[in-house]
């Protein structure tokens, strides 16, 4: 493949990794497996690359290729295996506004959302990325009135979860 | 009250940059890498499965192979048979080729999933197809074996005195049933292993968004 279309890439990605990066904390839970999914993941966007065609935005096309390695073509490799989780994955910068309820809250949320299977994080996650039903149906390749339904159910699970 | 969500959502967006950049040399390496996924997995097993089956059509033409089978006057069925096993080979890598070139990871989640199982099942037909084979000969083999091996009936002359010829027969249809046995044994657990690793997470997945839709 020629080097302009390689420095293309890189540089798209680079600018949109922050895509890749969360779908890897919702699918991982240590630091080994997330560069590892990373990895896989950037060598699948590559491998589609050049039948990208420009007539999406290059984020959009990267969600729909980095879900479909986490849901279904990533196959954990041996060195993401056996190693120690990292205690509360998600807040890595100590914010100001240091809320000590609602922080305990959000952490309880998280494990929560770890403990959901693949295709219910999926949903979660285009959620939280303020994703229209429309296009999560698309996506997932389910209707949209199954999609809000299972939306729903989530909702409640993780309901049920912080208030026992 | 503040959906859960919502208050997931407000932390997620607060926290969306702050994950430890990657650079742009670190992603030119990755990028010539070679990809673990489970379509590399499916597609080299495969091609070493295509390669025994041939391996095991085309090994047993040695000498002593080819005498025996003009003991059992199987020529023509052999030769019949081999021509059908390239044929039946190249359809299989045709068929399997045009299946796994489907697979895209532009695709919805779902179609993507069903196009890889689509994929597998074409190669596992051509496995199914080669031990109906196998035993399909195999009992062909026997019958003719029976009928034109001396070896049977030296044997069948040499049994004492209180053996009955429905013994004989009984003990030799057993341990021809126990062969077959054990050649199916061996396959089941090795495709079990294989595939049941390779297809659990797929499957599971699968299904989940299969009964999101009912």
């Amino acid at each position: 493949m020629s080097e302009n279309l390689e420095q293309s890439f890189v540089l798209q990605l680079k600018e949109n990794q922050n895509i890749i990066h969360k779908i890897c904390r919702l699918y991982t839970s240590n630091e080994d497996a997330h560069k590892d999914l990373f990895q896989e993941i950037t060598i699948q966007l590559w491998k589609a690359f050049p039948k990208f065609r420009g007539d999406s935005k290059f984020s959009t096309w990267a969600y729909r290729v980095a879900l479909n390695t986490a849901i279904t073509l990533y196959r954990k490799s041996k060195r993401s295996i056996n190693t120690i989780e990292f205690e509360n994955s998600v807040h890595f910068i100590k914010q100001e506004d240091y809320n000590f309820e609602e922080e305990e809250q959000i952490k309880l949320l998280y494990k929560a959302v770890q403990q959901l299977n693949d295709i219910e994080k999926a949903l979660v996650f285009m959620y939280l990325e303020d994703k229209n039903y429309d296009e999560i149906s698309e996506t997932l390749g389910i209707t949209e009135v199954n999609a809000r339904v299972k939306m729903n159910r989530i909702k409640g699970k993780l309901r049920n979860i912080l208030n026992p | 009250m503040i959906d859960e969500l919502d208050l997931l959502k407000k932390d997620w967006k607060k926290n969306e940059n702050s994950f430890q950049q990657i650079s742009e040399n670190e992603i030119y390496k990755m990028i010539h890498k070679k990809s673990t996924s489970i379509v590399k997995w499916i597609l080299t097993i495969s091609i070493l499965e295509v390669i025994f089956w041939s391996f095991i059509n085309f090994i047993t033409i040695d000498e002593n192979h080819i005498k025996t089978i003009k003991i059992y006057h199987l020529e023509t069925f052999m030769n019949v048979f081999s021509i059908l096993s390239y044929v039946v080979i190249l359809v299989f890598i045709y068929l399997f080729y045009k299946s796994f070139k489907t697979i895209s990871s532009t695709d919805s989640v779902k179609k993507l999933m069903s196009t890889i199982i689509k994929t597998k099942k074409t190669i596992q037909c051509y496995v199914w197809y080669n031990l109906g084979m196998l035993v399909f000969i195999f009992i062909v083999v026997i019958i003719f074996q029976i009928t034109y091996d001396p070896n049977i009936n030296k044997a069948f002359e040499s049994l004492p005195k209180n053996a009955t010829p429905e013994m004989f027969w009984l003990l030799l249809g057993l341990s021809y049933f126990g062969i077959l046995l054990i050649l199916f044994g061996i396959f089941w657990l090795f495709y079990r292993l294989v595939y049941g690793f390779l297809m659990r997470k797929l499957l599971a997945n699968y299904n989940e968004l299969k009964k999101i839709d009912y």
